[in-house]
């Protein structure tokens, strides 16, 4: 069983490096890539500056907290994006019936489909992420905290993107939900949770779980709580358990289109 | 010009078939729109509070115009395509067609969100008074006023992004200028109105193109006249000139080093 597992990551590393490989080919889009993210991201400071100009604070957060909070916000999208991009487009691959080629191989079908391709922009997003740390007051406490932080957002998002994309084994154009139910994730994430009330509060901590991805992160990383560390990594664990039994559900409706690809 | 009112008549047909789709990237929209609607009821303490000249029902409708221009303007689409027709040799099967590239990209999109761009402006009213209840003053003029200087805007759009999605005559991807470009008109165009930013900035906003593609439409709609909507439709008709002066040069310097294989 160890050994399966050590085998699977083995095999999903080397996946993730030589698609990291081929997207270095050419060296200045793919910098320039990276760097235009940084900068992407970092025009919304502009934003926050405006509006702590009007108030102190907005919606419980400091200044400093809501560049954590974009930083965990990109660190996860990050993640998600860079690791296993192929999982916000998996409504196309079965759809396409471009499984087929998957199914073939001695390994886990999910992980093999959904780590097949990279991001080079989604670096951006990490690096812009630690930036955001270290502006916020870094320690190696909060830095290794903050890494396993957007290590679980980004597999929750990952796990989301599965739910979403394994739809498509059932039902028709389920593409545009899976679109819809993931740039949801995005949009609340930078926000601070105060400006929320009500009901659209009690769904970022369950249904849209940004609360959990992101808003309890910020808590702990301003005051270390072991009880809502616990409940971030519980989530994530059940999350990622979820996705895989739905998926693999999934899979046994799946019926080739005997479409012929070759994966180079 | 009739062909290119034809490429605009192909090329709204062809989108009516996806209507479903629009409905659903609305869902979008309304997500954003709800975020921000709830940011802007947080920042004023008082809904009859002036911050920076505007309460929080005009910050509120600023927001609902200057994100119905944005999020019709569908600028990602645009600019990977004008990308992948450059770096796929795409570009070359328009050569020798009897158009203007510039004008196919600027009526050929115009066309393909016309319908999202109706939609979108109905729903964001409709969404806009069941959030406040109430819309500003306006009559027949000022909504056409708003209506010419919304659709200038939206062609303005469409000929800066073609600039940019024309850099790939030179850098192989331009796609990460437009996501600068699409953040800057974001947080400097949609979110806050010229007026909420540092006096020495405004001017050099007034004369970016911030004020004609999202600020200035906004601006009549929420508080109109007529000073500023002549100053507008001025400020239109040069971007405009400037925009398609741009993209022309850029493309005539592309196309001579253009280098096509295979067939």
């Amino acid at each position: 069983m160890l050994t399966a597992v050590k085998n699977q990551f083995k095999i999903s590393f080397l996946t993730i490096k030589y698609a990291l490989m081929r997207e270095m080919l050419n060296k200045v889009t793919f910098i320039t890539n990276i760097i235009f993210m940084i900068l992407n991201n970092a025009s919304f400071i502009v934003q926050w500056i405006v509006l702590y100009s009007l108030k102190d604070n907005v919606g419980g957060y400091t200044f400093k907290q809501v560049l954590l909070l974009w930083g965990m916000a990109a660190g996860t999208y990050g993640v998600s994006r860079f690791f296993f991009k192929k999982a916000f487009s998996l409504s196309e691959i079965i759809n396409n019936g471009k499984l087929d080629s998957y199914l073939v191989q001695p390994k886990n079908v999910l992980l093999s489909a959904i780590t097949t391709d990279v991001e080079p922009s989604a670096l951006g997003d990490l690096l812009y992420a630690y930036i955001m740390l270290f502006l916020f007051g870094c320690t190696f406490e909060k830095f290794l905290l903050f890494t396993m932080f957007i290590i679980t957002g980004g597999l929750m998002l990952t796990a989301i993107a599965v739910i979403l994309g394994s739809l498509s084994f059932w039902f028709n154009k389920t593409d545009i939900i899976a679109d819809v139910g993931n740039s949801l994730t995005t949009n609340f994430a930078t926000y601070p949770d105060g400006i929320f009330k009500g009901i659209v509060k009690g769904l970022l901590y369950t249904l849209i779980p940004v609360g959990i991805i992101n808003y309890i992160p910020i808590q702990v990383l301003t005051e270390f709580n072991l009880g809502l560390t616990l409940i971030v990594i519980g989530f994530t664990i059940f999350l990622v358990t979820l996705a895989f039994v739905i998926f693999f559900k999934g899979l046994k409706k799946y019926s080739s289109s005997n479409l012929m690809i070759a994966r180079i | 010009m009739r062909k290119y009112l034809f490429i605009f008549k192909s090329e709204l047909m062809s989108n009516l078939q996806y209507v479903f789709n629009i409905f659903v990237g609305f869902f979008g929209y309304f997500i954003m729109l709800f975020i921000l609607f709830n940011l802007w009821k947080y920042m004023y303490s008082d809904p009859n509070e002036l911050i920076n000249g505007y309460n929080m029902s005009q910050m509120t409708w600023y927001v609902i115009i200057t994100e119905i221009l944005w999020m019709t303007l569908g600028g990602r689409k645009l600019c990977r395509k004008i990308c992948n027709d450059v770096r796929g040799g795409n570009i070359a099967y328009n050569l020798n067609k009897p158009y203007n590239y510039i004008g196919y990209c600027l009526s050929g999109h115009l066309g393909s969100i016309a319908i999202k761009g109706l939609i979108y402006t109905v729903l964001g009213m409709i969404m806009g008074f069941i959030f406040l209840g109430n819309f500003p003053d306006l009559n027949i003029f000022s909504i056409l006023a708003v209506l010419i200087t919304g659709i200038l805007a939206t062609a303005i759009s469409i000929l800066l992004i073609t600039f940019i999605g024309l850099f790939s005559f030179i850098i192989e991807d331009a796609n990460p200028f437009y996501w600068l470009y699409g953040k800057v008109i974001l947080i400097l165009g949609t979110v806050f109105p010229i007026e909420y930013f540092p006096t020495f900035l405004q001017p050099f906003l007034t004369f970016s193109p911030i004020y004609v593609v999202s600020y200035g439409p906004a601006k009549l709609f929420v508080d109109f006249s007529f000073g500023t909507f002549a100053s507008v439709l001025l400020a239109q008709i040069i971007y405009l000139f400037i925009g398609y002066l741009l993209c022309t040069l850029m493309y005539r310097k592309g196309v001579k080093n253009l280098n096509v294989n295979g067939g």
